[in-house]
């Protein structure tokens, strides 16, 4: 089936070869210089005398001129009110199995209808997919997809959840919130794929109609944060500490990076940190890191460090370890932290086993915390 | 040590009441601007210092403040016309900026055709961003193609502005417009990042020539134009040192600054420290002890 002939058969909207960057680039080449942009009014913004604003969704509290837009990318500045260009229009749209996210323990198995726009309020020097996050929405193809849309092809292909994910969904906020709301009217689930870099008041809004939100925690420094996210640390924990006191099932991700983030000293800061700040039960990602970017001269993450970071983070209390991106690797299994057998098992991004009933072990039956149905 | 040099003419006239340009005015604003950049006879010789016959000469000028304060098409359009005077042909010479939208709010008229002098934005069909991406320092961008493969020389034709961020913007931040992301080079007063931009291979292997259009200067609150602070200025500033051209523009909006009671921009904290990070790079001047200001009135 041709990908147009697809996206006819989704709903009406595309869907976008968001993982086979390859293809995804031949079209974003191809439509370079068509604007397919939105002016729907941005929300979190303070207006200022002479057409100023102030933009106060992320910690970036961009202030801005007319005709200037945000770190962003995609909110712009327009004779004074403040605007979001990407509203309904995804760049990216894939249906993803909800490990790749990912979320291990939120409805194990289960498919996401997975959308994205341009653009990304920080500038990880080793984004992976850097080729819609790190442009202007002029610069791919945007396809309409408004909020409805996105929620009927979820329901058509058979998708009980959407993933808000591939860039950074907090710089489409508008877009997320109100296609959440409408999915939820349809019994359906809402993800978001995060970096984390959102202010709190935007932020505890969104854990009212969101099920489930995973944070990127690039590394435990703030050097780190400055030298190769261009932000800020402190925001991040803030909001794992906000996320963690609300309703929403919350998972972390830490890519690790030879040399840049992978001391035993940093990573048994973050462990630390995450058992007192949020609880054993948090589960941690350790992923491992591919040259990417800017960041081409650093090898991939050996397994032996991330083994390293499993013992460390187990040491340290929290009970559901991972390692990520090592298709195989015994440690992208769920096991039951009371006696030890194996609860999800799973080999890369598929599930080959569950031994839970009603979200217990079915060997202790000891109670695995999760989304599990 | 060698003094860099900044020419400064001011043409009292050169704009009507009515905002129109007085062409030829502008011309022999130019005109002297370019004799006394190399004590030549005739601007012809002069460019001819710069530009030979088979260069593909691009312009870069800075349309995104609208026609109230962009480059104005009369400005590069008289540069180019003593271009082709010099022996460049017209079908060699390219006067473009991001956005062919932009670019047409400014008062540009788009010209596409082989054969002539081109007006276009790199969001032209079959123009674009070049694939490659350029990792040089702090940058990590996305060139132009008319930047990396049209042009083999390049003139910074700037607007001379305030900047909220940058302090000022004028000839090094106007290349920020020919990359895909210059929204990720704005924190910490785009420094930096303004003269690690310049300094990669795409732009500092083609800068030739800066020239400021300051024929109206917006002296606070831009780069957004605002009657109240842009200021008819009349002038044109010339320098071969990009960095130099830059300093003495923040300069010029200090005076005018100055006048109007506003604060300077040190004391807003914002003057533009990406010059001295220039300076660091070695990419040009930026002290009056090191520059040789040559000023003229028509």
């Amino acid at each position: 089936m041709k990908r147009r002939q697809f996206f006819k058969a989704a709903g009406g909207a595309a869907l976008l070869s968001g993982s086979g960057m390859g293809s995804f680039l031949m079209d974003l080449y191809a439509f370079s210089g068509q604007e397919n942009l939105s002016q729907v009014e941005a929300r979190y913004y303070k207006k200022h005398p002479d057409r100023e604003i102030e933009c106060e969704l992320c910690p970036r509290f961009c202030k801005l001129g007319d005709k200037e837009r945000g770190y962003c990318g995609v909110r712009e500045n327009i004779g004074g009110t403040y605007y979001t260009l990407v509203y309904g229009k995804a760049c990216s749209a894939n249906i993803d199995p909800i490990e790749k996210k990912p979320l291990f323990h939120y409805l194990p198995g289960s498919s996401a209808l997975s959308i994205a726009t341009a653009g990304c309020n920080v500038n990880c020097k080793f984004c992976q997919n850097w080729e819609i996050s790190q442009v202007r929405p002029e610069q791919v193809t945007n396809y309409d997809f408004p909020p409805q849309a996105v929620v009927q092809s979820a329901q058509k292909n058979n998708c009980p959840v959407i993933a808000y994910t591939y860039t950074e969904p907090i710089i489409f906020y508008e877009y997320m919130y109100d296609t959440s709301v409408e999915a939820r009217k349809k019994g359906i689930h809402n993800v978001v794929i995060t970096g984390g870099y959102i202010n709190p008041e935007p932020l505890v809004e969104l854990t009212k109609v969101v099920q489930a939100i995973k944070v990127d925690l690039k590394a435990f420094s703030e050097d780190f944060y400055s030298s190769y996210v261009r932000g800020k640390l402190e925001p991040v924990l803030e909001a794992i500490k906000i996320i963690s006191k609300s309703k929403v099932w919350m998972e972390i991700v830490y890519l690790v990076i030879p040399t840049l983030n992978d001391s035993p000293q940093e990573i048994r800061g973050v462990s630390q940190w995450l058992r007192k700040e949020v609880g054993p039960d948090i589960p941690l990602h350790f992923n491992q890191f591919h040259p990417m970017y800017l960041v081409k001269n650093l090898p991939s993450t050996p397994v032996s460090t991330l083994e390293r970071a499993y013992k460390i983070a187990r040491e340290e209390g929290l009970n559901y370890v991972y390692i990520g991106n090592v298709p195989g690797h015994r440690a992208e299994s769920t096991y039951c932290p009371k006696c030890g057998k194996v609860v999800i098992d799973r080999k890369g991004y598929r599930i080959e086993g569950i031994g839970l009933s009603e979200n217990r072990c079915n060997n202790c039956n000891t109670p695995i915390p999760g989304i599990w149905s | 040590m060698a003094l860099s040099q900044v020419i400064i003419v001011r043409g009292k006239g050169v704009l009507a009441q009515d905002g129109g340009v007085d062409q030829k005015k502008l011309l022999r604003m130019y005109s002297r601007g370019f004799q006394l950049m190399h004590d030549s006879p005739n601007p012809k010789e002069s460019l001819r210092h710069l530009f030979r016959a088979d260069d593909r000469v691009g312009i870069k000028i800075n349309t995104i403040g609208g026609k109230k304060i962009s480059t104005r098409s009369e400005v590069s359009q008289s540069l180019a016309s003593l271009l082709v005077e010099s022996g460049v042909p017209d079908r060699g010479i390219v006067i473009w900026d991001r956005t062919n939208r932009e670019l047409r709010e400014a008062g540009y008229r788009l010209s596409m055709n082989r054969g002539t002098l081109k007006v276009l934005g790199t969001d032209t069909n079959s123009v674009g961003y070049n694939f490659d991406l350029v990792s040089h320092l702090n940058i990590g961008s996305r060139f132009s193609r008319i930047q990396t493969d049209t042009v083999t020389t390049s003139i910074s034709l700037a607007i001379l502005k305030d900047h909220g961020m940058a302090g000022i913007t004028a000839g090094m931040k106007n290349y920020f417009g020919a990359i895909h992301n210059p929204n990720k080079y704005h924190d910490a007063n785009c420094d930096p990042f303004v003269a690690e931009l310049f300094d990669t291979s795409p732009i500092k292997e083609k800068h030739r020539l800066s020239i400021l259009d300051c024929l109206v200067v917006q002296y606070h609150r831009g780069p957004a134009y605002h009657a109240r602070w842009a200021k008819k200025y009349e002038t044109l500033v010339f320098s071969l040192d990009p960095v130099a051209a830059d300093f003495v523009g923040w300069q010029l909006i200090e005076q005018l600054r100055a006048q109007d009671g506003l604060p300077s921009l040190e004391e807003e904290n914002r003057e533009p420290k990406y010059l001295q990070t220039a300076v660091k790079m070695g990419l040009g001047k930026a002290s009056s002890s090191e520059i040789k200001i040559i000023e003229e009135e028509i």
